[in-house]
């Protein structure tokens, strides 16, 4: 399947990130061990109907936006403003923030790389960008509207379809920079930021596009994080700070956060031959599927069977596999001890970055990407911010007769686990990222020899 | 209401349509054609009714946006019949 020789670099980065005014304020608050989870006022607001009240949040202020209501239907956005001027006001309108954003980073991630203007508008160049949901808020409100005020259908104007639709980051940015080639979305729930990245590395690889803007998005959203806390998996009981706990004892839930990582890939030997400073070459990557029938558990062997196939004929020895890690009572014990059980005991370190600002939903893996291309950049493993303490004793699961994997508590594999940065040479990261549906998705980047 | 009047308020909700080239909205007239000479996205002009709705407090028939001509005197023009009919 693979086109003969064909590589990819990763070439330029972009993104939104909660409490950071931009990527490089971003990398530096994550290696001075900062969180950058807050509560959430609009949350707090809603008192004894909501249940979780802790976010990484991204308000429209802060990437200097600004809603333009309209006046003829309650509440809803009619367009925005960029008071940086970086959004033409014709593609505003036809945009929710969350495209708004996947715009903006697309701008800084195809400067980063370099490309013309000939090479953004080519044929060769495609756009993959994903979200977890739909476009919650202006379709939430269109319909209040309609079906609640008896509004008229064009009351609502001409652009909830264009700013509704599940592609809409990629249609937004697609029209943004002109380019002629693929133009689609790819969705995963939780593993869509790193799905997008994964299919877009693949067009490269089997020879369809020679470049690619390609990640994930989560608009802030009351309407996202609701759902949710209705399902009763938000951490709940800790200060902002202390509420992402990967792989300790009281962790007891993921704080729902949101953001937009996108990042420029490109055929290796084209970006090298033209001098383009390559961030991190991507080695292999791979998704599959539970096939347990089960909706929301993580299963053991489906990401022992996810290792298996990144490996596949090549050789990959990462120092540090940068988890999934959600911080919630299941998940993370199964992830820990399946790494475990196909990676050993010593040699690597385990990072767990929504410790610092929670789980980005379809915008983690792409984000947790741009995490690890930061250490693969500065030679350090990320802090696993409130890994207290882990399970000295068996997790149930462990106990059971039909459990072959590791038998040791998860306290036995703190070294792998460090709530400090850790300096060390790091040459190939694993990133893994899992979704609803028993979707797993892994990807092997290395350092730019 | 005075036919200038209406046109005076038109160009007040195309200002307020961010798609369009605010520079070309100085010498509107009745010959003006939205997407002609504005460059009005064709997909905008049910925002300009409906807001025109409100501005001018009618309500349109759906035959009637639909037959709707591209030039700002088409608009006026169903404004005032729109008032006629009551």
């Amino acid at each position: 399947m693979m086109a003969e020789g064909r590589r990819v670099a990763i070439v330029g980065m972009g993104g939104a990130f909660p409490n950071c005014k931009d990527l490089n304020d971003f990398k530096q608050k994550l290696f001075a061990g900062k969180s950058l989870i807050r509560d959430w006022d609009k949350a707090q607001a809603l008192g004894k109907a909501i249940r979780s009240t802790v976010c990484g949040y991204i308000t429209e202020a802060e990437m200097s936006l600004e809603t333009i209501y309209s006046t003829l239907v309650l509440e809803y956005p009619e367009t925005f403003i960029d008071h940086l001027n970086r959004v033409p006001n014709g593609n505003l309108a036809t945009s929710d923030i969350g495209s708004i954003w996947s715009m903006i980073a697309t701008q800084e991630a195809i400067k980063m790389a370099g490309w013309t203007n000939t090479e953004t508008e080519s044929e060769q160049t495609g756009v993959v960008i994903g979200s977890g949901s739909a476009g919650q808020i202006i379709t939430g409100t269109a319909w209040h509207n309609f079906f609640e005020l008896k509004r008229k259908s064009r009351a609502l104007g001409s652009h909830t379809v264009d700013r509704g639709m599940v592609y809409r980051h990629a249609a937004n940015v697609s029209c943004l920079i002109k380019n002629k080639g693929v133009c689609e979305a790819i969705g995963s729930a939780c593993a869509t930021g790193l799905g997008n990245i994964g299919y877009a590395y693949r067009l490269i690889n089997f020879g369809i596009q020679d470049r690619v803007v390609c990640g994930g998005v989560e608009e802030t959203a009351l309407e996202t994080f609701i759902g949710f806390d209705a399902m009763q998996v938000l951490s709940k009981g800790f200060s902002p700070a202390e509420s992402s706990r990967p792989f300790d004892t009281s962790r007891n839930g993921f704080v729902c956060s949101f953001g937009c990582g996108i990042v420029a890939l490109e055929e290796y030997e084209m970006a090298k031959a033209r001098g383009a400073k390559i961030l991190a070459v991507i080695d292999n990557y791979h998704n599959n599927s539970d096939g347990d029938g089960n909706m929301f558990s993580p299963s053991f062997m489906g990401q022992k069977r996810l290792w298996k196939g990144l490996f596949g004929d090549q050789l990959i020895k990462p120092d540090v596999v940068k988890v999934h890690g959600t911080s919630t009572p299941v998940g993370d014990a199964i992830e820990l001890l399946s790494v475990v059980d196909v990676m050993g005991e010593e040699s690597y370190h385990i990072s767990a970055p929504k410790s610092q600002f929670g789980h980005m939903l379809g915008a983690a893996g792409a984000v947790e990407l741009i995490t690890s291309i930061f250490m693969l950049e500065e030679q350090q493993v990320l802090p696993c911010l409130n890994s207290d303490i882990l399970n000295p004793e068996l997790e149930p699961f462990q106990k059971l007769p039909d459990w072959d994997g590791p038998k040791k508590p998860l306290a036995e594999y703190r070294h792998l686990i460090s709530k400090e940065n850790i300096h060390k040479s790091i040459n190939q990261i694993v990133c893994l990222n899992y979704g609803f549906g028993g979707t797993n998705s892994a990807m092997s980047i290395s350092k730019h020899q | 209401m005075e036919r200038q009047e209406i046109i005076d308020g038109l160009v007040d909700i195309l200002r307020t349509v961010r798609t369009i080239d605010q520079e070309k909205l100085e010498n509107v007239t009745e010959e003006t054609d939205f997407i002609a000479d504005l460059k009005t996205p064709s997909t905008e002009m049910i925002n300009i009714a409906a807001k025109a709705e409100q501005k001018f407090d009618v309500e349109f028939d759906d035959d009637d946006i639909d037959d709707l001509g591209s030039t700002v005197k088409d608009i006026v023009d169903l404004i005032i019949s729109t008032k006629e009919k009551g």
